[in-house]
């Protein structure tokens, strides 16, 4: 198990080759701060989301009145 | 540098000069030469070593959701209902969740991206902070009934609350602070395996065999018919078994083990054998407490341990023990899982750091977000007078409720092909997921109307 106190500069040539040769570029942590492009949603997919979204606030309301209910 | 076969959308390598190589990277490849290395050789044993290798996310996920508020379900479920319907529709849930899960194995190894990362990158943050709410909201709440399970577990062996709790987060501490995925992820895998203690609680009570059969055929019976308790049962039971946290868990943990395309079938098989487990963990406890229901004894009154005390004069000392212990263990292996499930997301969302392979000077966001979680839920445990089963109950009702909206974000994240390339989503895995979409949402609603007009159950035949 490698050491945990080390600070980042003490990776070693030989570490950068290990990383270099058996991650995929993608794996990188140094790389993953690249944002993905967000994606065009659709109208039924905006529907879709919004419909569930109202159903999630709804059902939410259910469970605080049954609470309150069971409570009175 | 292996590239691996490319997505649309990713960045190309930076030159290596350019790239920022950390520990937590060095750390990863370590593992990822391991998996080279048995990949490699021929043989029945390779083989084996190479699956020993690859499995862990799959297996805590399933192990890891079978949790304090779970297995007080999976008792409640037995106690109040005994053998019949509640043993094949547990099986048909654990058979949802690897449905689900097997979606987000395939999404964090295709993009090596966390799933809320994916939905800030490819919806924005206005669904994504939506997101980040209900999930926020689901982890803290059942952090607390974790800690409830656990606080009740022990309480049977005569450990107060304060120090059932300060045992808990001490527990959380040294799980984490291996600084290491692999050793994480082995450790807590061991311990999860204690799960299946309630087989042994469930053989100690004899069952009738011929009756859990004839369940599994016949899914009867369902004493009361369909009420609004027995719903109350079934979402609650639905909630142990698939909840957000899940997919957001699995996904953030297959990417910080450093799972690649090429370990999709063996993440499957690791997903499969979670389920299989859980599945077995979840029927023995239903068995286990069925005898509280021939022996006309109600569970409404029942705190975790109660559940213990009530078998004590069926199974013995020993077996009440075993049910404790394996109430404690399920609280003890959730509260690691959900506290990093909250803290992979934070880092993902905030940019931040976030691995188990980083040490702590380089990860301090990460696990201050992880401690912070878990000593306030166990704070609030604290309190006095809790309706400990009500909540532990509403929370599995809730975890269900926000199921549908997790989900439509996972199907069509596995159905993006700019993310996905060819790993989108088959045409039977998009039936499946869309029928335990329709699913969730019907039992939820049915959950509504009942609420709001619980005579309309009269009309089909409950009380």
């Amino acid at each position: 198990m490698p050491s945990k106190d080390k600070v980042p500069s003490a990776i070693t040539s030989s570490d950068q080759k290990l990383v270099l040769s058996s991650l995929e570029p993608e794996q990188l942590a140094g790389l993953k701060k690249h944002l993905i492009p967000r994606r065009h949603l659709s109208g039924l997919e905006k529907f879709v989301m919004w419909s569930l979204r109202i159903y999630l606030l709804f059902m939410i309301v259910v469970v605080i009145y049954q609470v309150w209910a069971s409570l009175h | 540098m292996n590239l691996g076969p490319p997505s649309r959308i990713t960045p190309q390598p930076a030159p290596p000069d350019d790239v920022v190589i950390t520990h937590e990277d060095v750390d990863r490849a370590h593992d990822r030469v391991r998996v080279s290395a048995a990949r490699a050789q021929r043989g029945a044993f390779s083989k084996f070593r190479l699956l020993w290798l690859l499995v862990g996310p799959g297996i805590l996920v399933m192990l890891g959701e079978n949790d304090g508020p779970s297995m007080i379900s999976y008792a409640a479920t037995g106690a109040r209902f005994g053998i019949g319907f509640f043993i094949p529709f547990v099986i048909l849930t654990f058979c949802m969740a690897i449905v689900v899960q097997e979606m987000t194995m395939r999404l964090g190894s295709a993009t090596h991206r966390g799933h809320a990362e994916l939905i800030f990158d490819r919806f924005g943050p206005f669904w994504g902070w939506f997101s980040m709410i209900d999930l926020g909201i689901g982890n803290f709440l059942t952090l607390i009934t974790e800690f409830i399970a656990i606080r009740a577990g022990l309480g049977f062996f005569g450990v107060p609350p304060w120090a059932a709790v300060g045992s808990a987060l001490v527990f959380l501490c040294l799980a984490v602070m291996m600084h290491r995925y692999w050793t994480w992820e082995r450790t807590l895998l061991a311990i999860a395996v204690f799960n299946l203690v309630f087989v042994p609680v469930a053989l100690l009570t004899h069952p009738n065999w011929h009756s859990v059969g004839s369940a599994l055929v016949t899914w009867k019976p369902l004493p009361g018919g369909l009420t609004q308790d027995t719903l109350i049962i079934v979402l609650a039971d639905i909630g142990a078994t698939v909840t957000p946290w899940m997919l957001f868990f699995q996904q953030s943990a297959t990417v910080d083990k450093g799972l690649t395309r090429n370990d999709i079938h063996l993440g499957r098989i690791d997903t499969v054998v979670g389920a299989a487990l859980a599945a077995t963990a979840a029927v023995a406890t239903i068995i286990a407490t069925a005898p509280l229901f021939a022996h006309h004894m109600t569970a409404e009154n029942f705190q975790g341990a109660e559940f213990a005390q009530a078998l004590q004069p069926l199974i013995g000392r020993f077996g009440a023990a075993l049910f404790a212990i394996g109430i404690v263990e399920a609280g003890m292996v959730a509260s690691v899982t959900i506290s990093i499930s909250s803290a992979y997301a934070f880092g993902e969302v905030a940019r931040r750091p976030h691995s188990l392979n980083l040490p702590v000077a380089q990860g301090k966001a990460f696990y201050s977000v992880l401690f912070l979680c878990a000593a306030t839920a166990g704070a609030i445990v604290l309190i006095p007078g809790l309706p400990l089963v009500y909540v532990v109950l509403l929370v599995n009702v809730v975890a269900v409720l926000a199921m549908p909206p997790a989900l439509v974000f996972l199907f069509m994240l596995a159905n993006d092909r700019e993310v996905m390339g060819d790993l989108v989503s088959p045409r039977w895995a998009n039936i499946l997921a869309t029928g335990v979409v329709v699913f969730l949402t019907l039992a939820g609603l049915l959950f509504g109307i009942s609420v709001i007009a619980p005579n309309v159950f009269a009309f089909l035949g409950g009380k």
